[in-house]
């Protein structure tokens, strides 16, 4: 375990255009480990490991890989060099087969320079059996792949140019809990293969399940290098965060006061089959359920994206047919969505404008928009909701994902809605900004507000919910009261089969 | 930092335009005289009414081909519904502006309600409307008309061409559309991101859909001050004119795939295409020069403000 490390970085320094992102920081990796890179967004891990697979370079500090001392000019050097990366978005070519994306630009030759494609395929079946990969085909398109299988497309590409070191961003970021065990199971594999794994992520559980040493970065400084054995979750959190984080999932007292929605048999298409729940004033109501059970479909019915077939919508004891998202908003009721880059912020423009998206009429006096109430009411939605940005003029898109979130909520919270739909409010979140955004939902409820919170993370979903809708292939399988709700009995009700499902 | 970058834009574009009547005024000692410019002023009109909603539709990421055919189309009607079927002149150019802005609608329709790609679906209808105007005329072209009806097109008001008086409206009051109004903030969010708009509860179809009927009724309008100033009318008015006016915009600075530019851009663009035409073609420049010359000052005035919104936003 306290082998020689394969590379060591050594005061590396990095600005961007007056910017320090990162300030004499070290790291090292040794062959055979799992070292995790902790830290919030914006605290230089990406910069940091971005310096490691040659695709920045940097202004200070050195890199030795196996006792020599290195200079990465390009991607091409690290790769070189024994280090591969997995990003989180994943580089494949979606037209191309399998075997096609791992060999490229690395294609084995025949004599003459033609490419040997029966030894293509066959390396490539190699190497995915030597991962457990049985079930992929290396002819498939990658288009027709699952993420899952996608990444392990590009962890197969690493080892087909024989990697040491294998560099993971978030490899769990995007995948669903079967397919992150899977994960798991293969990062071992290459942990005991001798390979040295950087394993970037935000989930503690996976941390402590495969990691041997984890080091933390902050506001781009380093903070601690530990072994796993010394450090607990809380220790990791405040370390990240730089202070005490007092409770993760301040559940707010708030007074539970009248019916504000309910649902009666509602449908739309197979993923969202006669569901019939209630939501109160000053509720949060969770929502779990595994990916593609129907979650994010409720929402978009309830939210008029795609209507309802049948089924009865009440809201305030008035029966309202639900047929378009601006509908939806006239009648209070705000959907945070899912995915926040596409489908919650236009990221080029300013956060001004993104706060008064949804209520524009608000800030208009007949069809001119009224700039100063506008600008004033962004400056007051930075302020309550803590938004960390240059000033409100600054576009979206250059914000941490925490902070982009927040704008999304403010920009739902000017239509003073009675029912906030939020879908993953937390995903791709760091820790601080989680627990602000929880902060933010306690007080909402306070005021009054019902809540629905969707959520893949069911710490969350518990830490949160006053109770628990489960859904599962497209019905309603459980309603659980706040006091009753283990992750068992939600677990349970996430993967109960329903009859009528195959019909 | 946004719109800074794009005041530099045009503020390029605007002393390009200083440079180029400098030199072509240089060239020619007939160019830059208050007639000349002033009738320069007339020519391009007609480019411009359709290249103001142009912005629009481009700025919401969309584009409408099917322009010059709206306009060719109108202006068959409005000799036939005059000529043949006897309408009184006024009467039939309205007449013949409605079914333009009902080509217009026809695209946003086609566009919001079955989901065509704008692109496909006015490339279609610029043949569609082409081949009805063609149909409708005969190829036979319609003249005589009474003398008052060229004063839109021949005469002038003030001292100005009166189609210029028309021009210059439209620019302000579409500059204050886009640039003030909830609409105007609506067509920017669309072009930057449909998906998210939607999201937000704004109105994309309709939007969409008015812009497109808006782009119909201005090439209406450019149709039959067309008819007015060249006294005739004929099938094939207003080819290709959608290239020229896709061309002034784009190189006014708005985005071609959504989300940037204003009218400003656009008249300062049309301006200096403009110029570069009349002013070379006085300096004895053959035309196929003149159109290699502004390919080429397209391509450097997109050059030029990429580099600075490289510089100026990182």
């Amino acid at each position: 375990m306290s082998a020689a490390p394969y590379v060591s970085l050594t005061g590396m320094s990095k600005s961007f255009v007056g910017v320090k992102a990162l300030k004499d920081v070290s790291f090292d990796v040794r062959p055979g480990e799992v070292h995790a890179l902790l830290g919030e967004n914006g605290a230089g891990k990406s910069t940091l490991i971005k310096m490691m697979s040659g695709l920045y370079s940097p202004d200070a500090g050195t890199i030795t890989v196996d006792g020599k001392d290195m200079k990465f000019a390009s991607t091409r050097d690290a790769s070189a060099a024994g280090i591969a990366t997995v990003y989180q978005e994943l580089l494949l070519f979606p037209e191309l087969t399998v075997a096609e994306n791992v060999f490229l630009g690395n294609y084995p030759r025949r004599p003459g320079g033609w490419i040997d494609w029966a030894e293509v395929r066959a390396r490539t079946r190699a190497l995915l059996d030597q991962l457990d990969t049985f079930d992929l085909d290396v002819d498939a398109k990658v288009l027709t792949l699952s993420v899952a299988q996608r990444q392990r497309v590009e962890i197969t590409k690493a080892l087909s140019k024989n990697a040491r070191i294998l560099i993971m961003d978030e490899p769990t970021a995007s995948l669903v809990e079967s397919d992150v065990q899977r994960l798991m199971a293969v990062v071992r594999q290459l942990r005991e293969r001798g390979v040295g794994i950087v394993y970037v992520s935000h989930r503690m559980p996976e941390i402590f399940a495969l990691a041997d040493r984890v080091t933390v970065l902050r506001d781009g400084g380093y903070v601690a290098t530990r072994d796993i054995g010394e450090v607990d979750e809380a220790q990791l959190v405040s370390m990240m965060v730089g202070r005490p984080i007092d409770s993760l999932f301040p559940k707010a007292d708030a007074k539970i006061g009248d019916t504000v929605l309910e649902v009666k048999n509602l449908n739309h298409g197979r993923h969202v089959q006669d569901i019939s729940f209630s939501l109160r004033r000053g509720e949060i109501l969770g929502v779990a359920g595994l990916v593609g059970s129907g979650r994010t479909e409720l929402a978009l019915t309830l939210f008029g994206m795609t209507p309802a077939t049948s089924g009865e919508i009440v809201l305030e004891g008035r029966t309202v047919a639900i047929t378009s998202p601006r509908q939806a908003r006239d009648l209070g009721i705000a959907y945070v969505p899912e995915d926040r880059g596409q489908q919650g912020l236009v990221k080029q423009m300013a956060i001004r404008k993104n706060v008064s998206m949804a209520s524009i009429e608000r800030f208009s006096a007949g069809i001119f928009i009224k700039a100063g109430a506008e600008a004033q009411r962004a400056l007051d939605a930075v302020k309550r909701l803590s938004v960390r940005c240059r000033n409100i003029a600054q576009p979206v898109g250059e914000l941490s994902g925490g902070n982009q979130q927040k704008v999304v909520i403010a920009k739902w919270l000017e239509t003073n809605p009675k029912v906030l739909i939020l879908d993953e409010p937390t995903r791709g979140v760091d820790v601080g900004a989680k627990a602000e955004i929880h902060t933010i939902m306690g007080e909402l409820v306070k005021q009054g507000v019902a809540i629905l919170m969707i959520s893949s993370e069911l710490p969350e979903v518990l830490g949160m919910s006053d109770r628990v809708l489960v859904i599962s292939g497209g019905r309603l399988t459980g309603e659980i009261d706040r006091a009753d709700a283990t992750p068992e009995r939600v677990g349970m009700a996430m993967t109960a089969h329903q009859s009528g499902e195959a019909a | 930092m946004n719109w800074k970058s794009l005041l530099r834009h045009e503020t390029f574009l605007a002393l390009l335009l200083v440079v180029v009547l400098i030199v072509l005024s240089f060239q020619s000692d007939r160019f830059f005289t208050v007639s000349n410019l002033l009738n320069q002023g007339r020519l391009m009109t007609e480019i411009g009414l359709i290249a103001i909603a142009m912005t629009f539709v481009i700025a919401t990421g969309g584009i409408d081909l099917s322009v010059g055919s709206i306009l060719g189309l109108t202006a068959i009607l409005t000799g036939v519904f005059w000529q043949n079927i006897g309408m009184p002149l006024p009467l039939a150019a309205i007449a013949a502006i409605a079914v333009g802005t009902l080509a217009g609608f026809a695209n946003g329709a086609i566009i919001t309600r079955f989901n065509v790609p704008p692109l496909i679906a006015t490339l279609a209808t610029l043949a569609l409307y082409r081949g009805l105007a063609e149909g409708i005329s005969q190829a036979r072209s319609v003249r005589g008309y009474p003398d008052w009806f060229y004063v839109l097109g021949q005469g002038e008001v003030l001292g100005v061409p009166t189609q210029l008086w028309i021009l210059a409206a439209a620019a302000i009051i579409a500059s204050i559309i886009l640039a003030y109004t909830r609409w105007g903030r609506t067509v920017y969010a669309i072009g930057s991101n449909e998906v998210a708009s939607r999201f937000s509860g704004l109105s994309v179809e309709k939007t969409k859909l008015a812009l497109y009927t808006a782009s119909g009724f201005a090439a209406a309008v450019a149709g039959v001050i067309f008819v007015s100033r060249v006294s005739t009318t004929r099938s094939d008015m207003g080819t290709g004119i959608e290239l020229d006016a896709i061309t002034a915009v784009v190189l006014g600075g708005t985005s071609i795939f959504g989300g940037r530019g204003t009218i400003a851009g656009t008249m300062i663009g049309l301006c200096l295409i403009q110029a570069l035409k009349n002013g070379l073609s006085l300096a004895g420049v053959k035309g196929d020069g003149t159109i290699m010359l502004i390919g080429a000052v397209l391509i450097l005035a997109i050059l030029a403000s990429n580099l600075f919104e490289r510089s100026g936003t990182r």
